[in-house]
């Protein structure tokens, strides 16, 4: 039976990115998400899938097509749309982007320090994440004093901390043992049982050959659909 | 509210992070403060010291002979014709005798053998108040030097001409302060707020991923650039009148600092003083967070 979704969260009409000089990263790639989605990208390193993902936060442009998130056209936002648009998403990078000088908590906090939520609620919501995360004994730590896999886990709880209503994670098992890939991917399919969208891009097989969600493929700049999603 | 309490949060932050190069840059605008302050002071007791001066001011036209009261009204018609002024006296040569012996008082038998007429007549002119300038002054003096029966014109040249000047050059001082005032404050604000944006780059770029508004990034540095204004003003200023306290308590009783009443600074110049520090230093911050946030 197909999954019933409620709206469309990702809407990609014939969209191309080209780096100078003569890289193509994504060529006409249509692609629609919808709303509490969960969706795997695949594809070889280089593929495009970071750039896919950063199309879709903003942190790039497309060179042609559309790009909208939630029914906004995000090409053109600027100034208070475009922060309010990055507020409702949450990106785990793939080389991190922490802030090594603060503790794990502060880097936590800050997504949702941007949205003014109260410090109370803030605290309660990193220490909840880190348990989560098998991290609570590391809240005070320095992050450039954490192992590769433990700023992961960092990573990926500040891109959820502040309840997005759409998550792109980039790579998140890549430093992981199969111990905490499986916490990992647990909050994850978690947060879509709540309703969020979540986009995976990874090379990672092992973590979406057991589940029957969207699993999509970059292949030579283009989105080819490899399998699809089906209500669990 | 919330938004207060981020903004403040980061603020302390920042100090905590950067506390040694905050600490410079309010050094050096307490520092350019203090200097501007002090010569503007300077300048302003001049100004002062030069009202009360051109208040007293008076010309002293000797004559080579007392003149008789025809040659009186068509000297004062002459003075008059020349421009109006607030008072022309004559004084004879018996009654500037007079005045000299009531100067010399318990010494004014040294006059016993002098002739009776040895000092000049004279007409003491007092010129109105809005003729003020060293050169009106000076122009004055050269037609009184032209009248009939004239030896010559005194008014104190010298000294007012090395008063006047020495005026200039404070105005000239106050002007280069001022502009070290303004290019300390907007430069070194603006050098430190785009070092601790290089500093920090990497915490700004988050902070735009995460979704922080602009508000939310320039406000904190706003606040540091308004901080180091109004602290920096404060410390320059009460700098100022401790070595002003300092100077009145040293240099009390008498002497020729006695002679001249100096005073501080009103309360509006104070507190304008620290409203152009506050906005010359926000004006620092603000043009670099623009470049910045264009970028």
């Amino acid at each position: 039976m197909t999954e019933l979704y409620n709206g469309t969260m990702v809407e990609l009409i014939k969209v191309s990115k080209h780096y100078h000089p003569n890289i193509q990263a994504l060529s006409d790639v249509s692609i629609s998400i919808n709303t509490g989605e969960m969706v795997f990208i695949t594809g070889r390193s280089g593929a495009g899938k970071t750039t896919f993902l950063k199309l879709l936060c903003r942190m790039e442009l497309p060179t042609k097509g559309l790009v909208e998130i939630d029914g906004a056209d995000i090409r053109r936002m600027r100034g208070k749309n475009l922060a309010r648009l990055r507020q409702t998403i949450g990106v785990a990078y793939q080389d991190f982007k922490l802030l090594t000088d603060r503790t794990v908590a502060e880097n936590i906090a800050i997504s949702m320090e941007v949205s003014y939520r109260k410090q109370n609620q803030i605290k309660q919501r990193v220490r909840d994440l880190l348990d989560e995360l098998d991290l609570a004994d590391k809240h005070g730590s320095m992050t450039g004093d954490l192992s590769r896999g433990e700023q992961q886990r960092v990573a990926l709880a500040r891109a959820v901390a502040n309840s997005p209503k759409l998550i792109l994670v980039d790579e998140p098992t890549g430093n992981l043992d199969s111990t905490t890939t499986g916490r990992v991917m647990k909050m994850l399919s978690s947060l879509h049982r709540e309703g969020t969208t979540v986009l995976i891009a990874t090379h990672d097989h092992t973590i979406y050959r057991n589940v029957d969600h969207r699993l999509l493929e970059l292949r030579g700049g283009q989105m080819h659909q490899l399998r699809d999603g089906v209500m669990q | 509210m919330r938004f207060i309490f981020a903004v403040i949060r980061q603020v302390f932050r920042n100090f905590r992070q950067t506390w040694a190069s905050q600490f410079m840059t309010l050094l050096t605008v307490s520092l350019s403060v203090f200097i501007f302050a002090f010569f503007y002071l300077v300048y302003i007791n001049m100004l002062s010291i030069g009202d009360k001066l051109g208040y007293d001011l008076r010309l002293i036209v000797y004559l080579e002979e007392e003149p008789i009261p025809e040659l009186q009204e068509q000297l004062k018609r002459k003075i008059l014709a020349f421009d109006e002024v607030e008072d022309i006296r004559f004084v004879s040569k018996a009654e500037a005798i007079e005045r000299f012996r009531r100067q010399l008082g318990d010494d004014q038998d040294v006059l016993e053998d002098m002739p009776g007429d040895f000092l000049p007549a004279s007409i003491e002119v007092v010129p109105m108040k809005n003729l003020r300038s060293l050169n009106q002054v000076k122009l004055f003096s050269e037609y009184l030097g032209k009248l009939p029966g004239t030896i010559k014109v005194q008014y104190g040249q010298d000294w007012i001409e090395r008063f006047y000047y020495f005026t200039r050059l404070v105005s000239i001082i106050v002007v280069l302060s001022a502009g070290l005032l303004i290019l300390t404050s907007v430069f070194m604000v603006s050098y430190k707020i785009r070092l601790t944006i290089i500093g920090r780059k990497q915490e700004l770029e988050l902070l735009k991923l995460v979704g922080a508004t602009y508000n939310y990034i320039r406000t904190p540095f706003f606040v540091e650039g308004f901080l180091h204004g109004l602290l920096g003003s404060t410390l320059g200023l009460s700098a100022l009148f401790g070595l002003f306290y300092w100077i009145q308590i040293k240099f009390s009783g008498p002497g020729i600092l006695n002679i001249f009443e100096f005073s501080f600074f009103e309360p509006p110049v104070i507190v304008t003083l620290a409203i152009v520090s506050i906005l010359l230093c926000t004006t620092g911050s603000y043009t670099s967070m623009r470049k910045y946030l264009r970028t």
